[in-house]
């Protein structure tokens, strides 16, 4: 069924509304799992669910307004206190703002499918009676079985009986008049589950519910955007006003002053207004970060293990591309944390630890790059187990283990198809997950680390640059060419005479302080024409990628610059060794090294 | 039913009419179809980019924007030229990325019915230029050969194009 709203603005503020509305929801509802006291949360969140409630009525959405009525009521109970809040009831609100999200997510991809809304609805019903300690009986009994079962054969009579009771005490329960109705309409709706065996539209993940198309800024810093797009435009009009000065010929002898001056000017308000843009591209990284109590929660209870999760700096702000990145990886490593990690309530007591195991998400701003940490206090990793594993998997030999460390043994925790679960569940053992972690880093050019302590905890540490669309670079010359390398990759440059160059094995080294350094002639990894033959010095820029270190061997050096970083289009993605370009100053187009595509290219 | 409704058009107008942006290579000339080519602009300085067919000749800066150039010279095995003042770039769109084609000259828009447009002759060489031909035009006192670029980009040559090196 297509559609049909006449004003489609209204549309769109219905769905960004309640879509912002329902992404705090989750959070929230956690929050309250934990402090079920707080009447403050508990009103904003009945308000919350309210709002959506009242906005689809308006617009017609009759499959939104039946589930939020339900969960309203619920939420109403708890709120007056006739109800108390248990993991039970918890679990049904949960599952009733999933399927919330479930229909956004439909209206919002402009089809709205049948859905089975009974499912739920039947679930919360039972928390509508007066007497709640027997719906919170009854209500575990139905839910698991529903939940194996797609056609729900049971839930009816509890949820008629229910209602009945709800009818029956309804003139001593005016509070709840939405029970009786809603429960009269329940059982009469019932035969209509069956059908819905049907093909159904896989539901979108909430998640996907997230819109990413759209950017809310603080308005000051719009404000201070203008301010600074209005020096720009004072600064251009200066210049041409110059130029026409010149043209005519007014005073020739105060130009070159005037013009240094103005692009002094230009220079500076140039860059505050880079600056500005890129805060204004910047997201709280709590945009990732909330959803996952949520996570943690339900596989906490999956799982069997109590799981305390504590998140840290999540006001630090990053670039929208890195925050778009960085979901998957996060859920993997708590995942992770959870899985592997923490050990079971019983096994914690027995090594005299808490029965709550702890899980520390952090970020915070370390100079030019984020840092985002997660911490468990479980088992640690066994650095025997994994050998152990890569070697039955056939993943590593008897004598590439023998000569490694620990940290390379940990290391191997990143190669595709290992996993130490001996049995895939739902959860874990397919053995993609830390090579995805690994995979979406290096696209940020990011940096992992581990720091494992056996029987205390892990900590992944992922090291992250704030943006990726502007870069502080070297710009180097290679017989004529301008190219470009990455200063944060880049460790030290020097000026060598050619006769210092030795060969080894075919590759030419240079002996640096006390260690070989091997060499890389940009000249012939990029086949550039020999223009220089004549020199006898030149440059060597020493670059490093985690731990391995090469030479590249230019022309000269041009200095450092900031430079934004364009794409090759997807014809000329892939290039070794180049990892994009950028514009200079004079128009052309400079080519940046990709020092990992390099170092890691046959040539080392 | 298509067809038949395209019968009726050309009876009434005398075929479609398209219009196509003709430019010469090598002394031949050749059309594109006008709602490929995005602009056409006069050479600038291109930066070379290594590791890539010997066709790409590099990228430019089109107002903010890096894009790739093909020397269609090389690209059709013709023997290379200086660039000259009549030398073009013309941008075009193909499969969703922009691109830039160096040309000998572009000369004029011209219009022609669809029904002029010939099939191509059976194949003398089976060249590049061959793969991508769309067509003949044959006009009283020239000889216009239709190109479709998409063609050119074949699956297969995408895939090379970017892991080449």
């Amino acid at each position: 069924m297509a559609i049909d709203c006449e004003d489609q603005e209204l549309l769109e503020g219905f769905l960004a509304e309640t879509t912002e509305l329902l992404e705090k929801l989750d959070d929230d509802l956690i929050t309250l799992e934990k402090s079920p006291d707080d009447a403050e949360l508990m009103n904003r969140i009945f308000r919350s669910i309210h709002t959506v409630k009242g906005a689809s009525s308006f617009l017609g959405f009759d499959m939104l307004v039946k589930v939020t009525h339900k969960t309203e009521d619920v939420l109403n109970r708890l709120r007056k206190g006739e109800l108390f809040l248990n993991p039970e009831i918890m679990d049904v609100i949960l599952e009733a703002v999933d399927l919330v999200k479930t229909l956004v997510a439909d209206i919002k991809g402009g089809d709205i499918v049948e859905r089975d809304l009974e499912g739920t609805i039947s679930k919360l019903i039972p928390f509508l009676s007066e007497n709640a300690t027997e719906a919170t009986v009854l209500a575990p009994t139905s839910a698991p079985k529903e939940e194996k079962v797609a056609t729900p054969p049971s839930p009816p009579e509890p949820a008629a009986d229910a209602a009945a009771k709800a009818a029956g005490e309804k003139e001593s329960a005016p509070a709840d008049t939405g029970a009786p109705k809603a429960a009269a309409a329940a059982p009469a709706t019932q035969p209509k589950p069956q059908p819905v065996k049907e093909p159904q539209k896989p539901a979108p993940k909430g998640e996907e519910l997230a819109d990413n198309s759209t950017v809310r800024v603080d308005v000051k810093r719009l404000d201070d955007l203008m301010n600074q797009v209005g020096e720009l435009v004072l600064e251009r009009n200066r210049m041409i006003q110059l130029h026409s000065d010149y043209q005519t010929g007014l005073d020739p002898t105060g130009f070159g002053d005037d013009f240094g001056k103005l692009s002094k000017r230009l220079n500076f308000v140039t860059s505050e207004l880079q600056m500005q843009v890129l805060k204004m591209r910047m997201l709280p990284v709590e945009k990732v970060f909330k959803k996952f109590p949520r996570i943690v929660r339900n596989l906490a209870r999956d799982l069997g293990k109590e799981v305390d999760l504590v998140i840290i700096g999540e006001e630090t702000e990053l670039d929208r591309s890195v925050v778009d990145e960085i979901g998957d990886p996060l859920i993997h490593l708590i995942r992770n944390a959870l899985d592997h990690g923490l050990e079971t309530p019983d096994q914690r007591l027995a090594s005299g630890k808490d029965r709550t195991g702890t899980v520390v998400l952090s970020a915070a701003h370390e100079g030019n790059q984020i840092v985002i940490s997660i911490k468990d206090d479980g088992r640690g990793i066994d650095p025997e187990r994994i050998s152990k594993k890569a070697l039955e998997k056939g993943l590593v030999t008897e004598e590439q283990l023998a000569s490694m460390g620990n940290r390379e043994i940990l290391d191997l925790l990143f190669l595709p198809g290992f996993s130490t679960k001996e049995q895939t569940t739902d959860l874990s053992g397919r053995g993609v997950g830390m090579d995805v972690v690994r995979t979406n880093i290096r696209k940020l050019n990011g940096i992992i680390e581990i720091k494992n302590d056996v029987g205390h905890g892990t900590e992944f540490t992922l090291k992250l640059p704030l943006t990726l669309a502007i870069i502080q670079s070297l710009l180097v010359e290679v017989e004529k060419e301008v190219y470009s390398i990455p200063l944060a990759s880049v460790i030290e440059t020097m000026r060598v005479s050619k006769n210092e160059f030795h060969m080894i094995g075919g590759q030419e080294v240079l002996k640096l302080r006390d260690s070989v350094l091997p060499l890389l002639r940009l000249q012939q990894t990029f086949s550039c024409q020999e223009v220089y033959t004549d020199r006898d010095t030149c440059y060597v820029v020493i670059v490093g990628v985690a731990e391995k270190r090469i030479g590249l061997i230019v022309t000269r050096l041009l200095g450092q610059q900031e430079v934004a970083i364009k794409s090759l289009g997807k014809f000329l993605a892939n290039l070794p060794g180049i990892g994009g370009s950028t514009i200079m100053g004079d128009g052309r187009v400079a080519l940046i090294v990709d020092p990992i595509g390099l170092i890691g290219g046959g040539a080392a | 039913m298509e067809t038949a409704l395209t019968k009726v058009k050309s009876e009434e107008y005398g075929g479609e009419l398209i219009q196509l942006v003709s430019f010469n290579l090598e002394k031949e000339e050749y059309g594109i179809n006008v709602l490929m080519v995005r602009e056409i602009i006069r050479m600038l300085n291109i930066t070379r980019v290594p590791n890539t067919p010997h066709y790409v000749e590099g990228v430019i800066n089109l107002r903010g924007k890096v894009i790739p150039i093909i020397n269609l010279r090389k690209k059709f095995d013709l023997v290379d030229s200086e660039y000259d003042k009549r030398t073009r770039i013309m941008v075009m769109e193909v499969v969703g990325e922009l691109m830039g084609f160096i040309v000998d000259e572009v000369s004029e828009v011209i219009r022609i019915s669809e029904k002029e447009i010939q099939p191509p002759p059976p194949a003398v060489s089976s060249g590049i230029e061959q793969e991508c031909m769309a067509g003949v035009i044959n006009q009283a006192d020239r000889l216009l050969v239709l190109l479709d670029l998409e063609r050119m980009f074949s699956a297969d040559e995408r895939r090379l194009f970017s892991n080449v090196g």
